[in-house]
């Protein structure tokens, strides 16, 4: 009889947890950004009779109780858990990695012809003019730490995507995926120089990683690196948690901490044109205080940026095209260019080629993608 | 909407049932029609009138043939009627396009395909009102004298987008009158719940599974991995439909209604003969009683015998999609029980048990590598990946890979396709009554944590489809 008891008060049990969820969704305030998913979450949909025929209205529904279910941090944590529990090493696609990485996995690429025929038709306009084209394409954790991915964990590997996008293009190269492998040894050999090149949690390069970036710029270029001991170190955050904790859901890890270098010997100013605003600093600390961190440098997107350094060592103006891996790199640029104007294509609809003709002072051109954005989200499509 | 989605589960279904409870008996009917309409109209706002007249057109013929009583050729007539109109119906919504690109092909002609989208639930609703005319020429069943009665019946929506198919038959008197006790409440909601779990927990994640290893490049699967692809999608359509049919009788059995078993361990099966006893047993039901049994069955001689399994198994196959591969799938299990009956069903019984379990699933998993892929290149890739001819390894570091991501869904998986559950819950039956209360209080936990991760898993948006918009 006991036994009928329990039975009938798990029923009313599972009822009762419904009708709470029920209840405590519709009287709960909706937010409009989750932090944590670094995103807007999705509007109540508009209700008309064309949208309801087509079931786009159904479909926003579905998904705006999704975005606002209650407690949805927490079942996201739950749901994590849960497939970490039951040993799975990859979460919506994101390696469970060693040594306390999250590690977004290198998807099929798509579109590399595309790509590198993007990049070709670009050089084509730039034809005849004095200039100096690089194309720098940045692997991602994936690949310079593929040691730390879990074992057996399928590889793809990026750099011979790379090196068919750069024979396509037929774009002069700047390699630096050597020389971060080479640094990641010696790190591990000597134990010095040690340090982390991508974020743990996120899909950046840290700005060690950068730094490195910028010394296989300057080999190739002939160009004197400066020492990191002559930069100023700072440590703006402690907790930064990147996207790729976001994605992998898995809120029980810690954030990481970012780097900034500066040095003394810059005489900046910085000019964010779209917004028409002027610094002095390539960094926007207040981002140091919010949840989406990586945004302090060069304050998070802008589809022209002019950058002057009046002391640069010298009259040389560079042109670079990128994405936000380069964001953390220009501070070390600087010092080589007394301008840099620098473009995020996604943004940027005047064409940039047109730009650099219309500019005869420009003698450089950069172009710099990390090789995961590169395919999937084809900002570069902007280029000219 | 799919059962197995947030605003199923926590604003339809709740106020459908809040509302059904508390109104008095006859007005149950029409908050079950109008929850019903809606539940369709969410899917597909337009075709909701395609079900609208189907129904009409077989109450109608329903009608007419109780009028004309005592006149069989009359009677006769309006049965061919409405089967025809239900045929008309699901040959011109389902099967336009498939016939026009066969003409074409064979042909070389270029008429423009229509281009209509599939109703949903189409296959399910037709087959359920063609029972009901049937049923009636033959006289098994009273004739319906209310509409709205007869629409509540097909457009009910636990069972309308993915069966199991009910006669009407099953349910007339329970649409008349039909009492709802507590414990029936509770045991349907039960049944809901494995079914939600079996769905979210399981199917969606072996899907997850299959999806990977099928996206993989051609050649680039070892031999290992490709089985696997092909088991991980066995167990994916198998959890996934059975979980649909769970869902929907333990819904039926909130709302007063005893809905027809549908699978029982299929993939526990000895025998192919076997197997179509224990899969989607509302479907085999149905050719048998209104197709196999109607053209002789087996009574008529080997000969036609033969013709006939044929014919019914080409059906079954046509009814699961618009594509060739359906009905190379259907022929497929035609042939083979064909086989098993003239040829070495008898030997299979005198082998050890074992070998009829390894025999039954190595031909269902072959069988649903046919029934996914409708491009027969790809198809046949496939095969060759399975079969060690694509150039691949036998084995490969993927295959642990993968065999380790989802060595725990995968163990359930295969766990479950037993009958473990009934099995274990007859021990405890006759057990005492500490290990009873033990058992029931273990159950309560279950549930409540099944019902947060399932929850969890749904909130979070993953991988979550419904595989039947092609039947």
């Amino acid at each position: 009889m006991k036994e009928q008891m329990i039975r009938k008060w798990t029923a009313l049990l599972l009822m009762g947890m419904t009708l709470l969820l029920m209840f405590i969704f519709v009287i709960s305030d909706k937010k409009e950004f989750s932090e944590n998913e670094n995103r807007y979450l999705a509007k109540f949909p508009a209700f008309e009779w064309g949208k309801i025929r087509s079931g786009e209205f159904m479909e926003g529904l579905e998904s705006y109780t999704a975005d606002h279910f209650p407690f949805r941090d927490f079942l996201m944590g739950v749901k994590t858990q849960t497939e970490i529990l039951a040993g799975k090493k990859e979460i919506n696609d994101i390696y469970i990695a060693e040594d306390g990485y999250l590690i977004e996995e290198y998807q099929k690429p798509e579109n590399t012809e595309r790509i590198g025929n993007i990049l070709k038709a670009f050089a084509g306009e730039l034809e005849g003019e004095e200039l100096e084209i690089r194309l720098m394409l940045v692997p991602t954790a994936v690949y310079v730490y593929e040691d730390k991915l879990p074992a057996r964990a399928p590889r793809r590997n990026q750099m011979e995507t790379a090196e068919q996008i750069y024979e396509i293009s037929g774009i002069e190269r700047i390699d630096c995926s050597r020389d971060l492998l080479a640094w990641k040894i010696s790190a591990q050999v000597f134990g010095q120089r040690t340090g982390e090149l991508y974020y743990r949690t996120d899909h950046h390069w840290t700005t060690l990683g950068a730094y490195v970036g910028y010394t296989a710029f300057c080999r190739e270029m002939g160009l004197e690196a400066v020492s990191l001991d002559e930069m100023e170190t700072r440590v703006v955050a402690e907790d930064f948690r990147g996207t790729v904790y976001s994605k992998a859901g898995d809120y029980t890890r810690k954030g990481d901490a970012i780097t900034i270098y500066t040095n003394p010997m810059d005489r900046l100013t910085v000019k964010y044109v779209d917004t028409e605003e002027t610094s002095d600093s390539l960094y926007n600390l207040e981002y140091a205080e919010v949840k989406d961190k990586y945004s302090l440098f060069l304050d998070n997107l802008h589809s022209l940026i002019e950058i002057e350094n009046e002391t640069a060592d010298s009259d040389r103006e560079l042109v670079l095209v990128k994405d936000s891996y380069a964001n953390s790199m220009v501070p070390f640029l600087v010092r080589h260019y007394k301008k840099i104007y620098v473009f995020d294509t996604r943004y940027y609809k005047q064409g940039v080629s047109e730009f650099v003709k219309g500019h005869p002072g420009v003698t450089d051109v950069l172009i710099l993608y990390n090789m995961n954005t590169l395919d999937t989200d084809l900002g570069i499509r902007g280029v000219y | 909407m799919v059962f197995s989605s947030i605003p199923f589960l926590f604003f339809f279904l709740p106020v459908c049932l809040i509302l059904y409870y508390m109104v008095p008996y006859r007005w149950k009917n029409s908050v079950l029609l109008f929850f019903s309409l809606v539940f369709y109209a969410w899917g597909e706002p337009v075709y909701i009138i395609l079900m609208f007249f189907a129904t009409a057109v077989d109450y109608c013929n329903g009608r007419l043939m109780e009028r004309f009583d005592k006149r069989e050729g009359m009677r006769k007539l309006f049965l061919v009627c409405s089967v025809a109109v239900n045929l008309s119906v699901l040959a011109f919504f389902k099967y336009a396009d498939f016939l026009i690109a066969t003409f074409n092909g064979l042909f070389s002609a270029s008429i423009k395909p229509l281009g209509l989208g599939l109703p949903v639930g189409i296959s399910f609703f037709t087959f359920q009102t063609m029972s009901y005319s049937i049923d009636l020429y033959r006289r098994k069943v009273p004739v319906e004298k209310n509409y709205l009665d007869y629409l509540t019946y097909v457009s009910m929506f636990p069972q309308l987008v993915a069966g199991p198919i009910v006669r009407y038959s099953v349910v007339n008197r329970e649409l008349r009158s039909r009492e709802i006790k507590r414990e029936e409440v509770g045991e349907g909601l039960f049944r809901f719940m494995q079914g939600l779990f079996k769905k979210v927990l399981i199917a969606n994640q072996a899907g997850a599974l299959w999806e990977e290893i099928r996206a993989l490049e051609a050649g680039s699967a070892s031999v290992a991995t490709a089985w696997l692809g092909a088991l991980a999608f066995t167990l994916q359509l198998y959890f996934d439909f059975s979980a649909y049919s769970d869902m929907a009788i333990g819904m039926g059995r909130m709302l007063g209604f005893q809905f027809p078993e549908n699978f029982n361990y299929p993939l526990s099966s000895v025998s192919v003969t076997d197997f179509w006893r224990r899969w989607h047993i509302s479907l085999s039901s149905w050719f048998r009683d209104y197709v196999y049994i109607p053209l002789g069955g087996n009574r008529k001689g080997t000969l036609r015998h033969l013709r006939n399994m044929l014919i019914v198994w080409f059906l079954t196959g046509l009814w699961h999609g618009a594509a060739w591969n359906f009905v190379l799938w259907g022929l497929y299990y035609g042939i083979l029980l064909i086989l098993e009956k003239y040829v070495w069903g008898k030997a299979l019984e005198r082998l050890p048990k074992i070998c009829g379990h390894i025999y039954a699933v190595l031909i269902v998993v072959v069988g649903f590598v046919i029934f996914v892929f409708d491009d027969m290149g790809a198809l046949g890739g496939y095969f060759r990946s399975m079969a060690g001819c694509a150039g691949n390894e036998w084995w490969g570091e993927e295959f642990l890979w993968y065999l380790l991501n989802y060595k725990v869904v995968l163990a359930a998986a295969v766990v479950l396709a037993f009958p473990v559950y009934p099995w274990f819950k007859g021990k405890v039956e006759l057990a005492g009554e500490g290990i009873k209360t033990g058992a029931s209080l273990l159950a309560m936990a279950g549930y409540a944590v099944l019902f947060v991760v399932t929850v969890a898993f749904l909130v979070n948006d993953t991988f979550n489809p419904f595989l039947y918009f092609r039947f």
